[in-house]
């Protein structure tokens, strides 16, 4: 268990000024980039990992959770003003928020967006900071063989979870784990699947794969939609009103119990791997709709349902990082960036991370709770701006988009062979979103695949190939039947989909 | 039985596995004596996996409805002139080909504003070049 000194210690790390200023650029780019219909968060921490290489750990990752978190907020502003939702998560904030502006109070949609979005995520970081140390204290009692079985519960979850069928889900984790067996077999250290190219013989880059699948592929999505078309639609006309111009205490407090729900459906949807802050926030509107008293008035711009929305895909951003500091198993893209932004700055998430470097550790939830108070100053000064930046056409957008890419996957991978394996993956991730195949499940199986392999190795070590000596765990076995459970009941749910 | 996208995708899945099992992983993943897990074995595996999901997806396809044909040629457009860029990259350097391909990609999303075609092929080049070489000190592509 981590020692109090080192807590204060971490905290005293991430409370200086320097690291302030990181959280400050991060957060102020995330607002920005969220802002942008089609960039969004994940895009904008994809394409800075590569560039916060030459930083300490800290201020780099203290900019990269800057980037997350200013992103959700800076989402909410074209979901309000232009009904196009700046990231997936922002759609249900669209709702309420899109219909509130046509009513001439775009001010006050955005900034209910920020305060219940703020309320939601600091409320989730204080149940990370509460419970992921206990539970990685659990998870050391964890060996190989549970481990696998863990693995092979997350994928069965993910697998369902994301997309719309559990097959499709199964074709991306194995496309995932066949990349991610590129390079050199973790056990005898021989070239695998190189196919001469001995640059891949430490595996893929994972800034190429991420980047490429991530960035890219979106970006050649958009680039094909707009194509000819690069005028912006922005509905933001104005009362005159300054009550229409801001959140009053009352009308913030009478939404309390809203954010509460809202942000307890966040922190337990986001602790599991794969559900996703879109599906927190469509749950918490779903209900808060459902418990009000006048539910006519949803959808014509009633800031209870902004509320709701807003402080569960908030708060999933806090959560999702509970699987991935216990355990060391992403349970979202966004938590695959900042993991592999750990590695790249010499972190090795688990449950060991609290142990070896629990200062680091502290010094993030620091930096987490810092940039929840700098998101809301931002927010304060900054929705003004960023309804100009929504008007931006798209084509200047995309083009900065790309040369920034370039250059990110050149430098993190030193040279251009980096950046055309992030083409080949940028291609990849078009077909397979145009298919219907999830990138999460691909990217979350590509980054764990290196690990599950190692573990089935030690595994069978352990067990000297016998593997009826997995019975003796019954965390293993548990796990084990949990994953056939659910791979079953997946199979029955898409079964009623169809026949629906 | 018509080809739909879950059909399509399905049988180069279950090619796509039965591929890498019986040509690929033989072929490119060394053998080794001893050990507790075989190089090939979990490439193997998921080789097959791969390929009775791509089976069963093939034989239960799903509703979804592949994007616009139209829009995916569009979109092997915008992937040529990426590959050119950067493959002229490789020849002139970031420098010289960045405003260029900056300005291919506003010009083909349809831009002809000057002024924003200017912040494009100008502007973010510049900024790119400031912040790689004179703040973070690394060398462009």
């Amino acid at each position: 268990m981590v020692d109090f000194a080192t807590i204060l210690a971490g905290f005293g790390d991430a409370f200086t000024l320097f690291n302030l200023a990181f959280v400050l650029f991060g957060v102020v780019l995330g607002q920005f980039v969220g802002a942008v219909p089609g960039i969004g968060p994940i895009m904008a921490m994809a394409i800075a990992i590569p560039f916060t290489f030459g930083l300490d750990p800290l201020p780099a990752i203290a900019f990269l959770v800057g980037v997350n978190k200013g992103g959700l907020v800076g989402g909410a502003v074209p979901a309000v003003l232009m009904n196009t939702p700046g990231t997936p998560d922002a759609a249900a904030t669209a709702m309420d928020g899109y219909p509130l502006a046509k009513q001439g109070k775009p001010l006050k949609a955005t900034k209910m967006a920020l305060f219940s979005s703020i309320t939601g995520d600091t409320f989730s970081d204080i149940v990370l900071i509460t419970v992921s140390a206990p539970l990685a204290v659990l998870a050391l009692k964890m060996g190989p063989i549970e481990v696998v079985a863990l693995m092979i519960f997350a994928f069965s979850i993910l697998a369902g979870l994301t997309g719309n069928s559990l097959t499709k889900g199964i074709i991306a984790a194995g496309l995932g784990l066949l990349v991610a067996s590129v390079g050199q077999d973790p056990e005898n250290f021989t070239p695998r699947l190189i196919f001469g190219y001995w640059d891949v013989f430490d595996g893929l880059p994972l800034p190429s794969v991420a980047i490429g699948m991530l960035a890219i592929s979106e970006i050649l999505h958009r680039m094909s939609e707009a194509h000819g078309n690069v005028q912006s639609a922005i509905v933001a006309k104005d009362t005159g009103n300054p009550d229409d111009r801001r959140v009053t205490w009352l009308e913030y407090w009478s939404c309390r119990y809203t954010m509460l729900r809202g942000a307890t459906i966040g922190t337990i949807l986001g602790a599991l791997p794969g559900i996703g802050s879109t599906a927190a926030a469509f749950m918490s509107y779903a209900m808060t709709k459902a418990s009000s008293k006048d539910p006519g008035s949803f959808g014509k711009g009633n800031i209870q349902g902004i509320a709701a929305s807003e402080s569960a895909n908030s708060a999933v951003v806090g959560s999702n990082l509970i699987p991935l500091l216990t355990l060391g198993i992403p349970g979202s893209v966004g938590a695959a960036l900042i993991i592999s932004a750990f590695m790249i700055h010499g972190m090795q998430p688990g449950p060991l991370l609290f142990e070896n470097q629990g200062r680091l550790v502290y010094g993030l939830f620091g930096a987490m709770i810092m940039a929840n108070f700098v998101n809301l100053w931002v927010g304060q000064v900054g929705l003004r701006v960023w309804v100009k930046v929504v008007s931006a056409p798209e084509s200047i957008i995309f083009a900065s988009a790309i040369l920034l890419c370039i250059v990110g996957v050149a430098m993190a991978t030193s040279g251009l062979f980096g950046v055309a394996i992030m083409l080949i993956f940028a291609v990849l991730g078009y077909l397979m979103t145009s298919f219907g195949y999830s990138l999460v499940i691909f990217i979350i199986a590509f980054f764990l695949g290196p690990r599950f392999e190692k573990s089935i190795a030690q595994s069978l070590a352990l067990t000297n190939g016998d593997l009826t000596q997995v019975l003796k765990s019954p965390v293993a076995v548990a796990l084990l039947v949990l994953s056939v459970i659910s791979v079953v009941w997946f199979l029955r749910k898409n079964a009623q989909a169809e026949q629906g | 039985m018509a080809v739909s996208a879950d059909r399509a995708s399905g049988a180069f899945f279950l090619l796509f596995g039965l591929a890498m099992y019986f040509y690929v992983n033989p072929v490119y993943i060394e053998t080794v004596d001893g050990g507790n897990l075989a190089p090939n074995k979990v490439p193997n595996i998921v080789s097959i996996i791969v390929a009775v999901c791509g089976a069963f997806l093939t034989l239960k396809p799903t509703a979804h409805q592949v994007r616009n044909p139209i829009l995916m040629v569009k979109t092997g457009l915008y992937v040529g002139l990426l590959v050119a860029g950067i493959y002229a990259m490789s020849w002139f350097g970031f420098e010289y080909v960045a405003p260029i391909l900056a300005l291919a990609i506003m010009w083909m999303i349809g831009e002809r504003r000057p002024l924003w075609l200017g912040l494009g092929v100008v502007g973010m080049p510049v900024l790119i070049w400031f912040l790689v070489t004179q703040v973070l000190e690394r060398a462009l592509p």
